[in-house]
């Protein structure tokens, strides 16, 4: 009853078993986390805790703008800035072979920019990507392929839920996560476009060219992206200038957003409720696990798992990046199963503190660490890159969300067409992994200039 | 406007997914107020006035709006699932399965009321307040109470329509 | 061990009030019982909920012992505030932690239901530090918008004609950077932790290290578990807060202090302190925020008056040198 290892493994497996038996994830953790304290400490101090512990984490300053962009996406939607973002990318691109599917990803690419959430890129783009890929006769498998993994850019560009998260565990500055996303956002955009281009130069039929656009459409499509240019300048520009924090920048969002859809008449009371409904399902839905993580974490510290795993680590004499590669690929197999958030909130409050072990401790500086950084960088990269993976989750079998969200909205293309689709760009993102493992100046870089 | 969400149900059901559904609204309402407040915050900043206690307003009112969300939550089932295990049963397990979860989302709301509940009149004993408005914490701690009773209720509806489904 | 104690907050484990204060303490009071006492230091919130939770984790039982701000909870502690008003906590950190330990039993108890402290104290004190604004008199600071750091310091800033800000502490570099916010008042010892000599420009204190108000933290017990103690193992933790332990802690966030403006310093930043006269100017224009507190704890039945000139007294008293 004392070994930590053995109740972490049984807490674990417990916590696996009610996840596979359709228990909510976050009631799953909140009753493996609640009990395993109630029988460690016994029922009192965990009844005690409860009485503030939820208002507590509901009430984290730095978690109010989740609920902020997920409304902000919400009102892009209602706005039709989705229509408008893959209307300006096809003129641009449209022309070329697989130029459709560019435009899709160059869509999902500047949606996400306006929002926080990977599902909602996928579905809102894929609405509108699905019935001109379909137009223009593309290959099944790449038009859903590329739609799914576009979606995946959502997160990946700032604005991005789960960055925040990660940002509010480590006690990271939430700007400068964003500012270390994206160029490896960018870099993602441009591999998920040259791999559209590798596929349809292997197999020219999968991705016919679109008929060019007239002039008169092509300056009008193009003169549709300016509301968004604008208002993400306004907002993630103003966050990464620093004029804003985090916070008020979400408000602003919001609003701008808000006068845009109004303006476009397509704030109504009606459409109005239906993005509150979505953002209080969202929203709910993450603080709820949250609360369970938080407790997940109340009983591992109790136990002294988090101490003990990473004593054990480090004594194993394992090399830093081998350690690094091994939890990424971790990351990669649970996301499997898991959601990108969930995973997050399970295993970063184990495996961060590891890190910071292994890195030499808190205060490490760059000459005397083991990843050759100082701590708080390493919090920036290893974030991006657990980022990253736990992404690919949404992507990969037998449970990838964007893959079913795609799917749902292409019901004549078999889901298994869709997932042969999304390899290509799977293998891409390993790839774009790799890099960044290579060169951590890719993330590190743009938070050194903007500072703070 | 009618709620759909009310309208495959009836009788007391029906009462409780349109209160449920008016109420994580309401949530969005202090929401949007939130998004108003910090925008005011801006707007003043650039004026060069302010909106003093924006931050404190934000903690609070994000906490009242989350926790008014969760009973919606549960009555959409909006909560995450691995469905890949449970992907393969009749249709009658897996509801046997959501109820199962309906029922452990009750049982803790109604731990958490409980809790709350003490937490509050703590709160109230000891004059905990926010710093420079210094509003009383506890006055957010009786929409949240409403808010867990809620999800009571929205899980009694999902226990008792999904334990009436796997009966079936 | 017989005794086993979690001692929970909310800094890193390596952050000085952890390795200066805290683990000495620790090592201290277990040495005093003979190794029956084993206290653990869990830092950075591990065992869960917010900073603000930590004094009712104490008060509940979820953990043994806490180190805290009350600032974090306003209106938890309103006798103990006395301490934090400018002017009545000038500069010598030592003389307020005995002050409020002279002061406990008559003063301030009521402040504590539910908890056992083992000891109070307080840090150097707030500086003023700014991005660009040379503050030499409490006109300078009028406009500036100041980040807070408890709730009688909003009054301060108030006072000077600025705008009091609230934001998470880890936020504060890039506000100053970009100029979100004019300043903050805060002490020199958060200098190192969060590069602050980086994003501004002065570091302004009074004459003789004279700062504008201070803040009050708790290490604290929870009640049930200290009186179930025996009084063997009572007094080791009694004779490990006692006053020599109270002036040495004043000195150990001194040295702190001394330790952030040096960086500071070295990173080329101005530091300014002000002429006796300018102090005094800065008293006058400040003595309203002790009447404001005077009249605000009133309406809760405290003689603000009597506790403002009993620790005026007793700090006095206790002054480094005067001996006690
Ligand atoms: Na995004
Ligand atoms: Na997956």
């Amino acid at each position: 009853m004392t070994d930590p290892v053995t109740l972490g493994i049984i807490a674990l497996v417990a916590l696996v078993l009610l996840i596979a038996i359709r228990i909510p994830i976050a009631y799953s953790m909140i009753l493996v986390g609640g009990v395993g304290i109630a029988l460690v400490n016994g029922p009192q101090l965990l009844l005690s805790q409860l009485k503030t512990l939820a208002y507590g984490q509901f009430s984290i300053y730095d978690l109010s703008v989740v609920p902020m962009f997920i409304l902000m996406g919400e009102l892009a939607i209602v706005a039709g800035l989705s229509q408008a973002l893959f209307r300006g990318a096809n003129a641009w691109l449209g022309w070329m072979r697989g130029g459709t599917a560019m435009a899709a990803i160059a869509g999902c690419a500047g949606f996400g920019a306006v929002c926080g959430s990977s599902l909602a890129t996928a579905s809102t783009m894929g609405k509108v990507a699905l019935p001109e890929l379909r137009r223009y006769n593309y290959d099944g498998s790449l038009a859903t392929g590329a739609l799914a993994a576009g979606g995946v850019l959502g997160i990946l560009i700032p604005p991005s839920v789960v960055l925040i998260v990660y940002a509010v565990i480590v006690e990271a500055n939430i700007v400068t996560m964003f500012a270390a996303a994206l160029i490896p956002g960018i870099l993602a955009v441009i591999l998920f476009i040259l791999t559209i281009a590798i596929v349809v130069l292997i197999k020219p039929d999968a991705g016919p060219p679109g008929g060019a656009a007239t002039r008169a459409d092509f300056v009008q499509a193009t003169l549709g992206l300016i509301p968004v240019m604008v208002i993400f300048g306004i907002v993630l520009g103003g966050i990464y200038a620093g004029y804003f924090n985090p916070t008020p920048a979400a408000a602003v969002g919001v609003f701008l957003v808000a006068i845009y859809a109004l303006a476009r008449g397509e704030l109504r009371l009606s459409t109005m409720t239906e993005a509150l409904k979505n953002t209080a399902r969202t929203s709910g839905m993450i603080y709820l696990i949250l609360l369970g993580a938080e407790l997940m974490k109340i009983f591992m510290s109790r136990i002294g798992l988090p101490q003990q795993a990473a004593s054990w680590i480090a004594e194993s004499g394992m090399a830093p990046m081998l350690v690094m590669m091994l939890l990424l690929l971790a990351l990669i197999l649970l996301g499997c199963l898991m959601d990108s958030l969930s995973m997050i909130l399970l295993v970063i409050p184990f495996f961060w503190p590891m890190l910071v072990e292994i890195n030499g401790g808190a205060m490490a500086t760059a000459e005397t660490s083991a990843y050759g950084m100082s701590t708080d960088d390493l919090k920036v990269w290893f974030g991006i890159l657990a980022l990253i993976v736990v992404e690919l989750g949404l992507i990969t079998p037998p449970v990838g969300m964007n893959v079913f969200i795609i799917s749902a909205l292409a019901r004549d293309i078999p889901m298994i067409e869709t997932f042969k689709g999304v390899l290509p760009f799977f293998v891409t993102e390993l790839i774009r992994v790799g890099l960044l493992l290579l060169f951590p100046a890719l993330t590190l870089w743009l938070p050194s200039v903007i500072g703070g | 406007m009618a709620f759909d969400e009310a309208q495959t149900r009836s009788g007391a059901a029906a009462a409780v997914a349109q209160a449920v559904t008016a109420w994580a609204l309401l949530g969005g309402v202090v929401l949007l107020g939130i998004v108003v407040i910090n925008v005011l915050s801006v707007a003043g900043g650039i004026v060069g006035t302010t909106f003093p206690g924006d931050f404190e307003l934000t903690e609070m009112g994000i906490a009242i709006a989350v926790f008014a969300f969760l009973p919606y939550c549960q009555l959409m089932d909006a909560n995450v699932t691995a469905d890949i295990f449970t992907s393969g049963l009749p249709e009658r397990r897996v509801a046997a399965l959501r109820a199962l979860a309906a029922l452990i989302a009750m049982a803790f709301a109604a731990i958490l009321l409980w809790r709350m509940y003490l937490g509050m009149l703590d709160q109230k004993t000891y004059n905990y307040m926010t710093t420079i408005l210094q509003v009383p914490v506890w006055w957010a701690f009786v929409p949240i109470l409403v808010s867990l009773a809620l999800l009571i209720a929205a899980s009694i509806i999902s226990l008792a329509e999904n334990a009436g489904e796997a009966r079936r | 061990q017989e005794h086993v104690f979690k001692l929970h907050h909310f800094l890193g484990a390596n952050a000085p009030a952890q390795t200066d204060m805290l683990e000495p303490w620790a090592r201290q009071v277990e040495e005093n019982s003979g190794g029956s006492v084993k206290i653990e230091i869990y830092p950075s919130m591990t065992l869960g909920g917010r900073p603000p939770e930590l004094i009712n984790q104490a008060r509940d039982g979820v953990v043994d012992l806490i180190w805290t701000v009350n600032g974090y909870t306003p209106g938890l502690f309103p006798r103990t505030e006395v301490i934090e008003l400018p002017f009545v906590y000038e500069n010598d950190p030592a003389a307020a932690n005995l002050a409020l330990a002279d002061m406990y039993d008559e003063y301030l108890a009521e402040d504590y239901k539910g908890v056992e402290p083992m000891f109070l104290h307080v840090h150097a004190g707030q500086g003023i530090q700014t991005v660009e604004t040379e503050v030499r008199s409490p006109a300078d600071a009028e406009g500036l918008s100041l980040r807070i750091p408890t709730r009688t310091g909003a009054w301060v800033i108030e006072q000077l004609g600025a705008t009091p800000i609230s934001m998470p502490v880890p936020d504060l570099p890039q506000a100053l950077s970009k100029k979100v916010v004019d300043g903050a008042l805060i002490p020199w010892e958060i200098i190192p932790a969060l590069k602050i000599q980086d994003q501004t420009q002065y570091q302004i204190e009074g004459h003789d290290k004279t700062r504008f108000g201070t803040t009050t933290f708790q290490v604290s017990m929870n009640k049930a578990r200290w009186d179930s103690l025996p009084e063997d193992v009572q007094t080791a933790f009694r004779d490990a807060s006692d006053r020599d332990w109270l002036a040495e802690v004043g000195q150990i966030w001194r040295d702190i202090d001394e330790r952030g403006i040096q960086v500071a310093v070295d990173a080329g930043n101005e530091h300014i302190t002000l002429t006796e006269e300018e102090t005094a100017a800065f008293q006058e224009s400040l003595e309203p925020v002790v009447q404001r507190w005077i009249d605000d704890v009133s309406g809760q039945g405290i003689d603000g008056e009597a506790m403002v000139e009993e620790a005026r007294r007793l700090i006095g008293e206790n002054a480094s040198g005067s001996g006690s």
